[in-house]
């Protein structure tokens, strides 16, 4: 533990430490050379970087590039540290191996209150919980893209890595030209001595991959020339031209299209099927039976010449789709059963410090509300698709996946082949957010290409498809009770939400191996409720987690996406009711809290929060933290007729050091359109099992002319990288909420607005 | 059937009711053009028939028999890019990038149509979806190409 946690605290977020590599513990995540797939001319240094023979860089891309700028962040991290120019590193596809699992995601996923957990002041169980988990994940492997921990994952074994071959490089040409090393200086990837000597990398990668370098130093701040500047993405040109491959756009030579029909009802099965009719048109080549796996419904699939043949194959088989056995899933009967619950319900206690009865007893003044959050469809803009080829005893996969790992293991499973003659690549995703943390594609297209004899197949779902067999973002319903005290101060705060829990059943259908026989509490139902920062001397945060049926997964941002919206709003509430300006109800409450304060300071500065607007409109503001950044928007709204409508949103965030401040921008921007089209419209309806919304003309989506002006501001911040991706959602709803409530006077405690 | 595709000649073995977006995916292998909704709402499978947008999943291929289609494909070559593709890079507009074929295309009949256009103009023309939100860099990048103020 010593070890581990010396090298954590000790390489900070700068690196100036020294790491003497005697020390290293035995579950390092730098790798053998012999990880990386070798390649004419190329040299691999460690299980990360290999140098290429004109002295460029290849990283072992080990994450999905889905629109949040990974497979440019991470080159940027290893560029920096060889001082290579940023083009030239490129990637490649990283293998199965463990140190290319994600362990800054499952430390994450720990249900420890935010104040223990500040670098300085981390309690003895945070520290061993951090440390148990860490082992565990690094010895997993776990290879997933999703928790926005990325970059936090990577920040310290990819530039160590990169620095280590570095390293060697320079030993390597310092003993050949008999000088110091410590005399060589490198530029844009060209090695210089004062005596005239000057070569590149790719001279010396043969040498230094026999050399072990006694000490590798990660640069300084200072000295970055990379890190931190708005370097152009380097999968956009690919993005504009229509050559960029999606998992859509895998063509093999025989290349068979499937189109798969589900059971529409949740939870129900395929009774009597006749294909007969759908076998005689034309292009078609075959029909398969689809069982539930991985967590799909069960139903079929048809094979034909193209997809738009298979499609019109599978609507024309007859078939007699059977209801579940309990009573048919409903969502309103679902809202109706979580209010009980969160009510009256005995629910598991995230966080509880004072005493909320007493000051609930002694107090001036109670507010009590219930909020509710619907069901959310994913709705990824490339439908649920995965291409396979099973034959001679070997699986290929292609897909757009976060979790290329679990792809290979179910694979692996359905096809009953070892799975080492399972191999998976990655595609890039035409969207995930969390939709790809699913593997039921990947069973679905394997159990088809079966039936193939050895030719691939693309199987892909219909928009239709796609929205009615999600696994969707949970419905929670939560009641909030506050106490003030005659001063208008907020003395305590006690919040009981209710709702399905969605790691447990993640887990089970995607990731066996993690799936216990009890469900342990889960902290992405409580997140964004038990962890507040604010100042509250009595606290009680409860979660009851129920079994509703309906499938639930992760949806950007998760927890955060409905209890910020409960939270926030509430707050709001409490701030109206001590007659006080929602910023400085907010501001007197963050004594503690100077990181968010920061955040909720530079947003309403840059709002000019209290200058009138013109009349029609109107502010709101919410702050949240959500996977390690700090994030606070204000919003303004106006009524066109009685439908809502954003105009601009300011947006503050503190994410740590900042790899790419363009990036950043843009995720923001992403993270409030998508919690935008989710606030107004989102809302997946279940009558008689059926989701009701099928495609984009009942699904709403915020469009060009609907979308608000998004100005994002960065606090300058010394703290070690935290999550992008993800913490823009949280905060847009309540703020959108709040202006609503500023400028109507009505209050809305459940979403969708619209 | 013979189809005129980015001003060449290209004979597709196609069922006459077959939508166009499956003849160039699947029949063609020009992925470029993706597959969104299939029911006209999302705009992924925008391209141009004789100048004009229009969303390919529910067009029969039948229809556009010895009319002028172009595609993603030809919006610009390596050497000579459309004005939009630059401004989309200098804009950095795309994230994941799926609906960005379609946003081009809709946005490149609009510059044809209205080669000043006004932010009305770009609201009403640019009604594809993109679930990334990249929708103010888009609008952004479409002024830049026309060399019109934001």
């Amino acid at each position: 533990m010593k070890r581990r946690t010396w090298l954590l605290s000790g390489a900070g977020a700068f690196g100036t430490l020294v790491v003497g590599w005697g020390v290293l513990p035995a579950r390092s995540r730098l790798g053998a050379a012999s990880l990386m797939a070798p390649s004419a001319g190329s040299v691999a240094l460690n299980g990360w970087i290999k140098i290429t023979a004109d002295g460029g860089a290849v990283l072992a891309m080990a994450r999905s590039e889905m629109g949040q700028g990974v497979h440019t962040a991470l080159p940027m991290l290893v560029a920096e540290e060889l001082d290579l120019p940023l083009e030239r590193v490129s990637i490649e596809q990283a293998g199965a191996d463990a140190i290319y699992g994600n362990v800054a995601a499952l430390v994450g996923s720990l249900p420890f209150h935010p104040s223990d957990m500040e670098e300085g002041h981390k309690t003895t169980s945070v520290r061993l919980g951090e440390w148990i988990v860490g082992k565990v994940a690094r010895e997993l492997g776990l290879n997933m893209t999703g928790g926005s921990s990325s970059v936090s994952d990577a920040w310290e074994p990819l530039r160590l890595a990169a620095a280590t071959a570095r390293a060697s490089l320079l030993a390597a040409a310092a003993a050949q030209w008999n000088v110091p090393v410590g005399e060589i200086s490198v530029q844009s990837g060209i090695l210089t001595h004062p005596l005239g000597k000057k070569s590149h990398y790719g001279e010396w990668a043969q040498a230094a991959s026999s050399l072990q370098p006694a000490r590798v130093q990660l640069k300084s701040r200072k000295d970055w020339k990379l890190l931190g500047t708005p370097a152009p993405r380097k999968d956009i040109p690919a993005k504009v031209n229509g050559t960029a491959q999606f998992g859509m756009d895998v063509r093999l030579p025989g290349m068979l299209y499937a189109a798969a029909r589900m059971c529409p009802m949740l939870g129900g099965t395929a009774g009597m099927t006749s294909p007969a009719a759908a076998l005689k048109m034309p292009g078609v080549e075959r029909f398969v039976n689809l069982p539930s796996n991985a967590g799909s419904t069960p139903g079929f699939a048809v094979v034909a010449k193209t997809w738009w043949h298979a499609r019109q194959a599978v609507q024309a088989v007859e078939v007699q789709w059977q209801q579940r056995l309990e009573r048919a899933l409903d969502s309103s009967q679902v809202e109706t059963a979580l209010t009980k619950e969160a009510q009256t319900g005995e629910g598991f206690a995230f966080y509880s410090i004072g005493d909320t009865e007493k000051a609930e007893s002694g107090a001036a003044q109670k507010v009590e509300s219930i909020y509710a959050a619907p069901y959310l469809i994913h709705a990824t803009m490339e439908p649920m698709n995965c291409t396979a080829r099973v034959g001679d005893g070997t699986v290929e996969v292609w897909v757009p996946t976060q979790v290329p790992g679990a792809a290979r293991e179910v694979a692996a499973k359905v096809s009953g082949v070892p799975l080492d003659k399972v191999v998976v690549h990655v595609t890039l995703l035409g969207g995930g957010f969390g939709r790809r943390l699913e593997v039921d594609l990947v069973a679905q297209a394997v159990r088809v290409a079966m039936e193939c004899g050895g030719k691939p197949v693309q199987l892909i779902w219909s928009r239709e498809e796609d929205h009615t067999h999600d696994f969707y973002r949970p419905m929670h319903v939560a009641a909030l009770h506050a106490s003030l005290d005659a001063q208008g101060q907020l003395t305590s705060l006690r919040i009981q939400s209710a709702g399905d829990a969605i790691t447990p059943r993640q887990l089970a259908r995607t990731v066996p191996l993690l799936s216990g026989p009890v469900d342990l509490p889960d902290k992405t139902t409580a997140e964004g409720l038990f962890d507040l920062p604010y100042s509250i001397a009595n606290q009680r945060m409860s979660h009851v987690a129920t079994h509703m049926g309906v499938p639930v997964g992760f949806w950007r941002s998760v927890g955060h996406s409905h209890n910020a919206f409960f939270s926030e709003s509430f707050i709001d509430e409490l701030a109206i009711a001590a007659k006080a300006d929602p910023l400085d109800f907010r501001r007197r409450l963050l004594k503690d809290a100077p990181r968010h304060l920061a955040v909720l300071e530079l947003a309403a500065e840059k709002a000019d929060w209290g200058r009138p607007l013109p009349a029609g409109r109107a502010r709101g503001v919410a702050l949240h933290e959500s996977f390690g950044s700090v994030v606070a928007e204000v919003v303004e709204v106006s009524l066109e007729g009685t439908l809502p409508r954003v105009h601009r949103v300011v947006c503050a965030v503190d994410c740590g050091v900042v790899v790419n401040p363009a990036i950043v921008a843009r995720q923001m921007e992403s993270a409030i359109v998508f919690a935008l089209t989710a606030a107004l419209y989102g809302q997946a309806e279940i009558k008689e099992g059926v989701v009701a919304q099928s495609n984009f003309h009942n699904y709403q989506m915020v469009k060009l002319a609907q979308a608000p002006t998004v100005e994002t501001y960065l606090v300058p911040s010394d703290r070690l990288p935290s999550g992008v991706g993800e913490p823009g959602v949280p905060p847009l709803a309540p703020a959108v909420s709040n202006a609503l409530a500023a400028l109507t006077g009505v209050r809305r405690k459940r979403l969708p607005l619209v | 059937m013979e189809l005129q595709i980015n001003g060449k000649s290209v004979q597709a073995d196609a069922d006459p009711d077959m939508p166009l977006l499956w003849v160039l995916r699947d029949v063609l292998n020009m992925t470029g053009t993706k597959f969104g909704c299939g029911i006209a709402a999302c705009g992924a499978c925008t391209v141009h028939i004789d100048g004009a947008a229009v969303r390919s999943c529910v067009l029969p291929v039948s229809a556009v028999a010895g009319k002028r289609i172009q595609t993603i494909e030809a919006l610009g070559t390596a050497d000579k890019p459309h004005a939009l593709q630059l401004a989309w890079i200098a804009q950095q507009v795309p994230q994941c990038g799926y609906c960005q074929s379609g946003m081009l295309m809709a946005a490149a009949a609009l510059l044809e149509a209205k080669p000043k256009p006004t932010d009305a103009d770009i609201d009403e023309a640019m009604s594809n979806i993109c679930r990334c939100g990249t929708y103010q860099r888009i609008r952004a990048a479409i002024k830049q190409a026309a060399g019109v103020q934001s």
